[in-house]
């Protein structure tokens, strides 16, 4: 199901985070780190992405708190601000693959450094049909609509919680989410008439 | 568009919920950040004749074990953990070092535990419970006597282990035999000490016999009915004690091996 996040818990969490960098993001890690890697795993559609961008991910968050007072630290909203990190992080990667195209990379290298694209063993192992078209289907949604459906749905983030990962009020994080779904349903249904 | 919310009425998107992380992400993340191991606890979860266990270490010692159950999943072992050592529990690909013979063979005495936060009652009787062998049993007030403690302070310190299995309080007893497993169901007790060879019907049977100590009238020593010695005393010389007072009031003295108490 959806990944629980317990206020007493998020609570403490600020507060170590406050005290002791080290000791609280290690916790941060502990709780959040499947989050931030289940939603970098659904935006960019691969495992290997998904684990590359998180370590990114956290490493730019380590370094921001290394920066922040204690009173701003004890402030965060860990969750929001981690996606809100990993948003950013997966942005950035997908605009550097677009200006550094494969074709610059020579044979040899593309043999050994392609991530492999086929479902890893954790993928197929629960692979079935529908969810590989809805897979499909969320890679052909824009970023823009693709980023706040998996933070609603799949890691089942409050709509405040996506309108602060957005940057957005509250009404267009609904909007983002409800386009998205729509599109995602015209296609599905695409899909279904074509018979793919 | 017309029903913008109804994927929502469905629960989302499903199937796509459950993504899994692979086991050792967050522990990467803490290594390519360069948080010092120090810092906090690895655990992994290993196989045992009872089902799974989740054993926590840090990097000198084993900090944690717990036998997973169906409200013991391996998140609830991370709270927990977190809760009683204050230290967090990052899932790793590979056990502390010695942990997996320790299980294997029974003999976890010599693998580094740390038993800090708990009170020196109850450190002094796990201490005293890592002593008795793998295959055998002893019974409280053996323990109590190892651990210079009370006997009253030896089932709650037993209820309190926080090194499930390593330290084998599946091996205490009480007075009259019968097994003690405070703090965990009976099954589970019976699945690890049937595991070490321990014939559990055979035990149940001395204990209602009232048989605490068995002695050999060849030797005149007395031992307790898992002792090596007591095993092999031939049916025909086999004499049974129910207390140690009996046993001495008969001339037998105590073995050597498994020290049963002698008053």
């Amino acid at each position: 199901m959806f990944f629980p996040v317990m206020d007493e818990m998020a609570e403490q969490l600020t507060d170590l985070l406050a005290m002791d960098l080290d000791g609280g993001f290690t916790e941060l890690v502990r709780i959040h780190g499947t989050a931030v890697h289940a939603f970098l795993f659904r935006v960019s559609g691969s495992a290997a992405d998904a684990d590359d961008l998180g370590q990114d991910t956290f490493l730019r968050a380590y370094t921001a708190l290394q920066g922040y007072d204690p009173e701003r630290r004890r402030a965060l909203r860990p969750r929001a601000w981690l996606m809100t990190i990993a948003a950013n992080v997966w942005r950035n990667h997908v605009r550097t693959a677009i200006r550094r195209p494969v074709a610059a990379v020579s044979v040899d290298e593309t043999e050994d450094g392609w991530p492999d694209a086929r479902p890893g063993p954790e993928e197929s192992a629960a692979t079935s049909e529908d969810r590989d078209r809805l897979v499909a289907a969320l890679s052909e949604l824009p970023e823009i609509h693709r980023v706040p459906v998996v933070l609603r749905h799949v890691i089942g983030m409050s709509y405040a919680e996506v309108a602060e990962v957005q940057g957005c009020p509250v009404g267009t994080a609904k909007a983002q989410v409800s386009r998205g779904l729509g599109s995602l349903r015209r296609l599905l249904a695409q899909d279904h008439r074509y018979g793919r | 568009m017309n029903d913008p919310d109804g994927m929502e009425e469905a629960g989302g998107l499903p199937g796509l919920a459950a993504a899994p992380a692979p086991g050792d992400f967050a522990l990467r993340v803490l290594r390519h950040v360069g948080i010092p191991p120090e810092r906090y606890d690895t655990y992994v979860r290993l196989g045992t004749p009872a089902g799974g266990l989740f054993v926590a270490a840090s990097p000198h010692a084993v900090t944690g074990a717990a036998l997973a159950a169906p409200d013991l999943t391996a998140t609830a072992f991370e709270v927990r953990h977190r809760s009683r050592t204050g230290r967090s529990a990052i899932g790793a690909p590979r056990p502390f070092s010695g942990v997996v013979p320790a299980l294997r063979t029974g003999r976890a005495a010599r693998l580094p535990i740390d038993l800090t936060g708990l009170t020196e009652a109850e450190r002094r009787v796990l201490q005293a419970v890592r002593a008795i062998p793998a295959g055998q049993l002893r019974p409280v007030s053996w323990i109590a006597r190892e651990a210079d403690r009370p006997a009253v302070d030896v089932v709650p310190a037993l209820t309190h282990n926080p090194v499930a299995v390593l330290i084998p309080c599946h091996r205490a007893t009480h007075d009259n035999g019968r097994p003690c497993d405070a703090g965990y169901p009976p099954e589970i007790g019976d699945a690890l000490r049937r595991s070490e060879g321990i014939d559990t019907r055979r035990m149940a049977e001395l204990s209602a016999a009232g048989a605490a100590f068995l002695g050999s009238d060849t030797t005149h020593i007395y031992c307790h009915p898992t002792c090596a010695h007591a095993r092999r005393i031939t049916p025909a010389h086999r004499v049974p004690f129910r207390t140690a007072r009996d046993a001495r009031q008969a001339g037998f003295r105590a073995c050597k091996s498994c020290r049963p108490l002698t008053s």
